[in-house]
């Protein structure tokens, strides 16, 4: 059922595939890999945890951080991720192997903004 | 205090959330999905990881074409925004001279963008357009579709020509909003013109123009149709910008995993930049 969710391999190009459960034409096209679709569950997992977090303590939490800016945690999770995406550019970039080092580093950005900024 | 929970109202946002999920969401993922993989067509993809990525952050020609982009919305920005807020400060205040104004300031922004490229390409040619013939009859060596200099100032002066109106408008309509007792009082403290520009007009546009400014930096770091049809990217590279060159990696190559890597490190600088705006404009909000 979810053979299709992976990538397939350079062995498999130009060969006709059994027809999976996600194959049909509406979907396939949209090139799924459990790769990119955890990197979305994870997205949708941060939203609904900002989401539980605002039921319990309602407000956002607003405040003025180090960078002298009106945030709330809604901000602070957007700075986090945007900032992320720039991290592993940049280590991508520089670097160019062993990404989860960036991961790393986005890890305790994303703590230092939610503490300070 | 009892109060009623209705949570009816958000029966009325799916259309919103539905049209949000196949215009933006749904394809947004689909590119993320692309820029890992390699794809020959025929929905037969083959995992790549982060290579497109390595490959458009080290290539020259992306670098290349971000570079005249930077160019480019820099010069608009720079020439339209002095442009616009001088037009605004001399169009008249009252009579029939105020319609007049507005209406022939809004022409050039109902003209359809790949219209504009085909009056501003015929307008330009060198032998029969009005433009190129007169500056070749005036003894310049003029043709934009073989001098990279010509091309690049017959875009921008397209660009100038399409969207300073946009500038004008939003100084303009900041301009009308601002109380005559600002004026009165400067007349009375004997202020000079420039002094009321400086300590009166300008503060007082501050709003619109980080509106007319985050306009104007979208509409030109994304322009496609103007040049498209004006130059289509030449003389050679000399005026393929981002989004022609990502076209032309999309749909002349047909690179879909390059070229989804390169759409989406284009979308986080624009995301960014936009931010960085927004955050300008509501630090503001929140201080007065």
């Amino acid at each position: 059922m979810f053979t299709n969710l992976y990538a397939a391999t350079w062995g498999e190009v130009g060969k006709a595939k059994e027809k999976g459960f996600f194959d049909f034409d509406l979907f396939s096209w949209m090139a799924w890999t459990w790769q990119t679709a955890a990197f979305f569950i994870f997205i949708a997992l941060c939203i609904t945890v900002m989401f539980i977090w605002e039921k319990k303590v309602p407000g956002g939490s607003p405040r003025k951080g180090i960078l002298g800016l009106d945030t709330t945690r809604g901000d602070r999770l957007f700075v986090s991720l945007l900032g992320s995406a720039f991290i592993h550019l940049f280590w991508l970039a520089l670097v160019g192997s062993v990404l989860w080092v960036a991961t790393i580093i986005c890890l305790g950005y994303a703590i230092i903004v939610f503490r300070y900024v | 205090m009892n109060k009623t929970l209705n949570q009816k109202a958000w029966l009325f946002v799916i259309p919103v959330f539905v049209l949000v999920a196949f215009n933006a969401a749904i394809p947004l993922m689909t590119v993320v999905n692309y820029s890992f993989q390699e794809t020959f067509g025929s929905n037969v993809f083959a995992w790549e990881g982060t290579r497109w990525f390595k490959e458009i952050l080290h290539s020259e020609r992306f670098h290349a074409s971000l570079g005249r982009q930077v160019i480019f919305t820099f010069i608009i920005l720079l020439i339209q925004l002095p442009l616009g807020i001088g037009i605004a400060l001399t169009m008249p205040k009252k009579g029939w001279g105020v319609p007049v104004c507005l209406i022939l300031m809004s022409m050039p922004l109902l003209i359809p963008w790949n219209v504009v490229g085909a009056m501003w390409n015929i307008f330009a040619l060198p032998e029969i357009g009005f433009l190129g013939n007169s500056l070749n009859s005036l003894g310049f060596d003029y043709n934009f579709t073989q001098q990279s200099g010509d091309a690049w100032f017959t875009t921008i002066l397209m660009d100038v020509w399409h969207w300073t109106s946009l500038v004008v408008l939003l100084s303009y309509a900041g301009l009308n909003s601002i109380q005559p007792a600002y004026y009165q009082a400067a007349e009375i403290d004997g202020a000079s013109r420039w002094d009321i520009f400086r300590y009166i007009e300008l503060p007082k546009m501050k709003k619109v123009l980080t509106l007319a400014i985050l306009l104007r930096f979208m509409d030109s770091f994304m322009i496609y149709t103007e040049p498209f049809v004006l130059t289509g990217g030449g003389p050679g590279n000399a005026t393929n910008f981002l989004s022609l060159d990502l076209v032309k990696m999309a749909l002349g190559q047909f690179d879909l995993g390059p070229a989804a890597a390169m759409s989406l490190i284009y979308f986080l600088i624009v995301l960014l930049i936009c931010w960085i705006f927004y955050t300008i404009m509501m630090k503001d909000e929140g201080r007065s």
